[in-house]
């Protein structure tokens, strides 16, 4: 952070705290409804859901084999095989949003072209292992699962779309491929990795389930017991060494923000007056994911903090449609995020791609909102 | 000796980075280090999974953050005549 921005930053709340009035009613209140939704995660999700989420967004990033899945976007692969890849690979292979970019850029020019690299750039921010899983603790699985559908789909859509559009831009030769076969990745077998992350998720759907107390209890001490017993027995202390290590990065990076939004989010529920809401955004029609996928993709979220503030503004009456909307373009678009499409991409591809994201996730969202 | 730590400059990249110098301290070895921030650079080097670590022009790691003893390992993979100073 440059110095300038820190001293803007501490100028804006210095002159917020001088220059809000505390003792106004509407003020009081939305301050105290922030407290409000921020006890409710407290209490609800952190333990139960985040804490098992930064310990799996961890498992990716360690032991997952990325080698394997980057020889998937080589330069000679099968298209049918590098789009699917594609769209999934978000979630895998780019748990930091800063490693997101050179992947990009590997796969678009040294790799299976502009559409794979398209539809991993979508699903990179938008299939985030973590938001998907908060997504499912704060407001149903269903949601959880239709925005890792929805974005899965679009991604996919929208690189064949710019490699077809952008066709003769693509690279036609295959000279060189990635710098593969380094010892970088773990000595593992796919199985234990597999079941190591299976055990991790199971911890986190139990938390989740409603049964009694007591049971839950021994299932989750009994998972953690297994998962401790894999650690000390199977895995190499190095290897859990960097495991706790990227655990721990990914928490620092996000649980900051996240609390900043999760106050944010509670403040707007007395704000924001409820009309407005229902108005824009209150059905599922063309027009409310329109204004849903516009906001979405100029306002920047955080990591996460995109999950309290749909909630609230769910709350305040936003549709279910619009809702999936926002959480499409929210995290894969930002206005910050655009500027640096166009400088990576170039103005014309970059466009062509924010439209066609902005486009599908309305589409996406209308269509979820009919359904479900 | 030429050490050039690839990655755009994130946590990962900066680990990397400081457990390089940290290694080449203990080895008492000198070693121009750069930090190569650039990402079609980093990609010239078909790297994509930052960081990555470059010794003379070679990619001798990418995609995560080696263990100190690892870098140790890589720094003395390069023949013996061009590390020492």
């Amino acid at each position: 952070m440059r110095e300038w921005v820190k001293l803007l930053i501490l100028v804006a709340v210095f002159l917020a705290f001088y220059l809000v009035p505390i003792d106004v009613a509407v003020v009081t209140a939305s301050i105290s409804a922030g407290l409000i939704l921020l006890q409710e995660y407290a209490r609800l999700h952190v333990l139960t859901c985040l804490v098992p989420a930064f310990f799996i967004a961890g498992t990716i990033a360690v032991y997952v084999k990325k080698d394997a899945v980057m020889k998937l976007l080589g330069p000679t692969t099968k298209k049918y095989i590098a789009y699917p890849v594609g769209s999934v690979s978000g979630g895998i292979l780019a748990v930091c949003s800063c490693t997101i970019l050179p992947l990009f850029t590997g796969i678009y020019k040294r790799g299976a072209g502009i559409g794979p690299a398209v539809a991993f750039l979508f699903t990179g921010p938008a299939i985030n292992v973590t938001a998907i899983l908060l997504t499912g603790s704060v407001l149903g699985w269903d949601f959880a699962v239709g925005r890792l559908i929805a974005a899965m789909v679009i991604s996919i859509i929208a690189g064949l779309l710019m490699s077809f559009v952008f066709r003769e831009h693509d690279r036609k030769t295959t000279d060189n491929g990635f710098a593969t076969g380094l010892e970088s990745d773990v000595p593992y077998s796919n199985l234990t990795v597999a079941f190591f992350f299976i055990l991790q998720l199971a911890v986190l759907v139990i938390f989740g389930l409603a049964i009694d107390p007591s049971l839950k209890a021994i299932l989750v001490i009994l998972l953690v017991l297994i998962i401790a017993g894999i650690v000390i027995f199977t895995f190499r202390k190095e290897h859990t060494m960097e495991w706790f290590r990227e655990t721990w990065n990914l928490t620092k990076k996000i649980m900051p923000y996240l609390f900043v939004g999760v106050f944010i989010a509670g403040t707007i529920e007395t704000l924001i007056p409820r009309e407005v809401i229902t108005r824009l955004v209150g059905e599922n029609s063309l027009p409310a994911n329109a204004v849903a996928s516009t906001f979405g993709a100029f306002m920047y979220f955080a990591t996460l903090t995109e999950v309290p503030i749909v909630q609230k503004l769910i709350g305040l009456g936003m549709g279910r449609g619009p809702a999936l909307t926002l959480f499409l373009t929210g995290n894969a678009l930002s206005l910050p995020s655009m500027i640096v499409l166009f400088k990576v991409m170039g103005k014309k591809q970059a466009s062509v791609y924010i439209l066609t994201i902005m486009s599908l996730s309305v589409i996406a969202g209308w269509l979820f909102g009919e359904v479900a | 000796m030429t050490i050039k730590v690839l990655g755009p400059g994130c946590m990962n990249c900066k680990t990397l980075e400081r457990r390089t110098v940290e290694v080449l301290a203990e080895l008492n070895l000198k070693a121009d280090v750069q930090k190569v921030e650039d990402l079609d650079s980093i990609v010239g080097y078909g790297v994509m999974r930052t960081p990555g670590l470059v010794i003379d022009d070679k990619v001798v790691w990418q995609g995560g953050v080696p263990t100190k003893e690892k870098i140790k390992e890589l720094l003395e993979s390069v023949p013996a005549g061009r590390t020492a100073s």
